[in-house]
C-alpha cells in the first residue's frame, strides 16, 4: 500500500493533509466528469419516443354507439358515414367492464344503444381509446337502438408483429412494447384490456389486429406467454370499420428471433 | 469512536461529503431530465424517472465499488471509505425510486399483487434472451435495502463486525444481479453501445481494481516465514517506521506489529469496528488508531482505552539483534503483553 505521512482521523482536526486534500479533490473532480458524461450518454442514447397521447389529467366527452366486436366500443360519426370505434378500457390495468355493468343492468343489452362516456382519451397513429374512471360518468344518450358495424371477412393471413396491449401501446407507457414492458403487457391483458397483434411492413406502415379466438370471442389468458415478443401468427382477418380483427387459434402463434423490424 | 448511537455522528467533513454526494446526485437528474425533454420531447414522466433514477443508481455503484480498492491501494483515498456509508444509502435510495416507480408503472393496478407480479408475469426462466430481468432487480434492490437499513454502528455492534462485514459483501451479489438486470433487461431493447460501453468499462475497472489489491495484499499472506524454536522470523527493525506497523500472517491471520517509543507490539490487524487493518494505521496519542475510521487500541493489551471496550489479540515478541520474531500463538483478547524494548 502507497503510505504517506499524513493520517487522516476524522475527529482530529486539521489531520486532513496536503496530498489527500488533493487526491480528495481529484476523486470528486472525476466523479463529477464520469456523472456528466454518463448523464449525456444515457440522456442521448435513448431511442426516440412516440408521439402517442395520454391525456390522464384531462377528461373528455365522447357520445357514440355501444357494442361488442368482441371488445366494448363506442362507435363515432366523425364524418358523414365515416366511422371511428374507440376501444373502451378501464382504470390501470382492467377492462371496461365493471364500469359498463351497472349501465348494461338497467338497459338490460347495451349493444346499439347511444351511451355517453367521460374519460381520459388515449391515441395514436389514427387510433383512439378511452380510459373509464367512474361508472356514474358513463350515461345512457338514447335508449333507441342503432345499427351496429358488420364484420366483413377478409381472409386468411399470416401475420408477423408483437402482441401488444393497446392501452399502453397506444399512449399510457413509452415505450408500451417490447422486453422492458411486456410484463406490463402481460398484467394489462390478463386484466382484461383487449390483445392486439401490432405489425409494421417494409414502409414502415402499422397495422393493428384485435386479436379473438376462432370463434370471435375475447382471448386473454391463453395467449399471455407470447405477448411482448415478435411472432408470427396465422388466422381469419375481419374488418370492423377502422378496426381489424384477427380470428387465432394460439396454438398458431410461432415465436421468432428478436430480429424483427417491430425492435 | 462514539459510546451512544446517534443516527449520524455530524462532522464537518460529513456535511462536505454530504453536500458533494446530493450535489452529485442532483446535477445527474437534472442533467438527464434536460437532455432528454429537450432532446427527446416525447418521453413520459415515469419513464423519465424510472431511466433517470437507474441509470444514476448504477453509476453510484461503480464509484462505490472503487472506492475500497482505491483506499487499500493508496492511503490518500481513506477519507472517502470513511464516509461511504452515507453514499451506499445515496444509491440505496435511487435504486429504491427507479425501483418502486417500476413496480407500480409495470405491476401496479392489476390482477394480481405487485410483487407476486415481478416474479409470475414473465415465466421464461429457461430463457436468456427472454429472461425475467425484472426479478433480477429487484432481488438486488432487496439486498440494498438490508444493507443500507443496517448501515449504522448500532447494527455493526449488535451483529459484530464478522457478521455485519458479511452481510454487506453481498454488494458484490447485488451487483451481479444488477448488471444481469441491465443487460439482459434495457439493453435487449435500448441497444446504443456508448451506454453498453460505460458499462463494460465500469466492470472492468471494478473487476481490475480488485484483483490487483487482491494480488498485492495476497503477497503478504503468501510470505513463508522462517521458523526458530517455535518462533517465527518477521523483519528487520529498521524494516518498520516509527509509530507504523508491518502486517505479518501467522497462522493464517494478520498480526500488526508496530514501533513505537522505543518499544514493539504485536496486536491482531483486524479492527473491531469494521474490520479495518489496523496495522496500516498510526500510533496517536499512544493508541494504535485505525486508518478507517479513527478507532483505538493500546498496543499493550490490545484495548480500546476506557470507557471504549473494544479488544483485539495480543501476541508475544523477541528480538535477536535487530531482529524481530513473533510467537504465532495468539493471547485472549484484550490480554496484556510486555512490549519489546529495542
Amino acid at each position: 500500500m502507497k503510505k504517506n505521512d499524513e493520517f487522516y482521523v476524522p475527529y482530529i482536526e486539521g489531520s486532513l493533509g496536503a496530498k489527500t486534500k488533493q487526491t480528495l479533490k481529484r476523486f470528486t473532480m472525476g466523479s463529477f466528469v464520469l456523472i456528466i458524461i454518463a448523464a449525456l450518454l444515457f440522456s442521448f442514447s435513448q431511442k426516440p419516443f412516440k408521439n402517442s397521447s395520454f391525456e390522464l389529467l384531462n377528461e373528455t366527452k365522447i357520445t357514440g354507439t355501444f357494442h361488442e366486436s368482441p371488445y366494448p366500443m363506442l362507435r363515432v360519426e366523425v364524418a358523414e358515414n365515416t366511422f371511428k370505434n374507440i376501444l373502451l378500457l378501464g382504470f390501470g390495468k382492467s377492462s371496461a367492464d365493471p364500469f359498463l355493468e351497472k349501465l348494461q343492468n338497467d338497459v338490460k343489452n347495451l349493444n346499439g344503444k347511444t351511451i355517453s362516456i367521460e374519460g381520459n382519451l388515449i391515441y395514436y397513429n389514427g387510433k383512439t381509446l378511452i380510459q373509464i374512471t367512474d361508472d356514474e360518468k358513463v350515461t345512457l344518450v338514447n335508449a333507441k337502438n342503432t345499427k351496429i358495424p358488420e364484420k366483413e371477412t377478409i381472409g386468411e393471413m399470416t401475420l408477423k408483429g408483437e402482441i401488444i396491449d393497446p392501452k399502453c401501446y397506444f399512449g399510457v407507457m413509452k415505450p408500451g412494447k417490447g422486453k422492458i414492458h411486456r410484463s406490463c403487457a402481460v398484467r394489462c391483458i390478463s386484466g382484461g384490456i383487449p390483445p392486439v397483434l401490432a405489425t409494421t411492413d417494409n414502409n414502415n406502415m402499422s397495422t393493428y389486429y384485435l386479436l379473438t379466438d376462432l370463434k370471435g370471442n375475447p382471448i386473454h389468458k391463453a395467449i399471455l406467454p407470447f405477448i411482448g415478443k415478435p411472432s408470427e401468427i396465422s388466422g381469419i382477418v375481419q374488418k370492423v370499420d377502422d378496426w381489424y380483427l384477427l380470428k387465432i387459434n394460439p396454438k398458431n402463434i410461432s415465436i421468432k428471433s428478436n430480429t424483427s423490424l417491430f425492435y | 469512536m462514539g459510546l451512544d448511537y446517534q443516527l449520524v455522528l455530524w462532522n464537518k467533513h460529513k456535511k462536505t461529503y454530504d453536500k458533494i454526494i446530493a450535489f452529485s446526485m442532483l446535477l445527474y437528474i437534472i442533467l438527464f431530465a434536460v437532455i432528454t425533454l429537450v432532446f427527446n420531447a416525447e418521453t413520459s414522466i415515469e419513464t423519465l424517472v424510472i431511466r433517470a433514477f437507474g441509470s444514476l443508481a448504477i453509476i453510484m455503484l461503480h464509484i462505490i465499488l472503487v472506492i475500497g480498492p482505491l483506499a487499500r491501494l493508496n492511503s490518500n483515498f481513506l477519507p472517502i471509505l470513511y464516509n461511504r456509508r452515507h453514499l451506499g444509502v445515496s444509491m440505496f435510495i435511487a435504486a429504491l425510486i427507479h425501483g418502486g416507480f417500476s413496480i407500480f408503472q409495470f405491476h401496479a393496478l392489476g390482477d394480481v399483487n405487485p410483487i407476486y407480479s415481478v416474479f409470475t408475469s414473465n415465466m421464461d426462466y429457461a430463457s436468456l434472451t427472454n429472461f425475467p430481468f425484472q426479478v433480477l432487480g429487484f432481488l438486488a434492490l432487496l439486498i440494498l435495502f438490508v444493507m443500507a437499513s443496517t448501515s449504522h454502528d448500532f447494527f455493526l455492534g449488535n451483529l459484530s463486525a464478522k457478521v455485519w462485514k458479511r452481510l454487506h459483501m453481498l454488494v458484490y451479489v447485488a451487483y451481479a444481479l444488477i448488471i444481469a438486470h441491465v443487460f439482459l433487461g434495457a439493453f435487449q431493447q435500448e441497444t446504443s453501445v456508448f451506454t453498453i460501453g460505460i458499462l463494460v468499462i465500469g466492470f472492468v475497472i471494478v473487476v481490475s481494481l480488485h484483483l490487483i489489491t487482491a494480488f498485492k495484499e495476497g503477497k503478504i499472506d503468501a510470505a513463508k516465514a522462517e521458523e526458530k524454536e517455535g518462533w517465527l522470523k518477521v523483519c528487520d527493525i529498521s524494516e518498520i517506521e516509527e509509530d507504523r506497523a508491518k502486517i505479518f500472517t501467522v497462522e493464517n491471520e494478520r498480526v500488526a506489529i508496530f514501533k513505537y517509543d522505543g518499544k514493539l507490539s504485536a496486536i491482531h490487524n483486524v479492527c473491531k469496528h469494521q474490520g479495518g487493518p489496523l496495522g496500516e494505521g498510526k500510533i496517536i496519542d499512544g493508541c494504535i488508531t485505525c486508518p478507517w475510521h479513527g478507532y483505538q487500541y493500546l498496543p499493550g493489551n490490545g484495548q480500546s482505552p476506557p470507557p471504549f471496550t473494544e479488544k483485539v489479540a495480543t501476541y508475544a515478541l523477541k528480538l535477536q539483534g535487530e531482529m524481530i520474531y513473533i510467537n504465532p500463538d495468539a493471547f485472549n483478547e484484550g490480554t496484556e503483553v510486555e512490549p519489546c524494548n529495542y
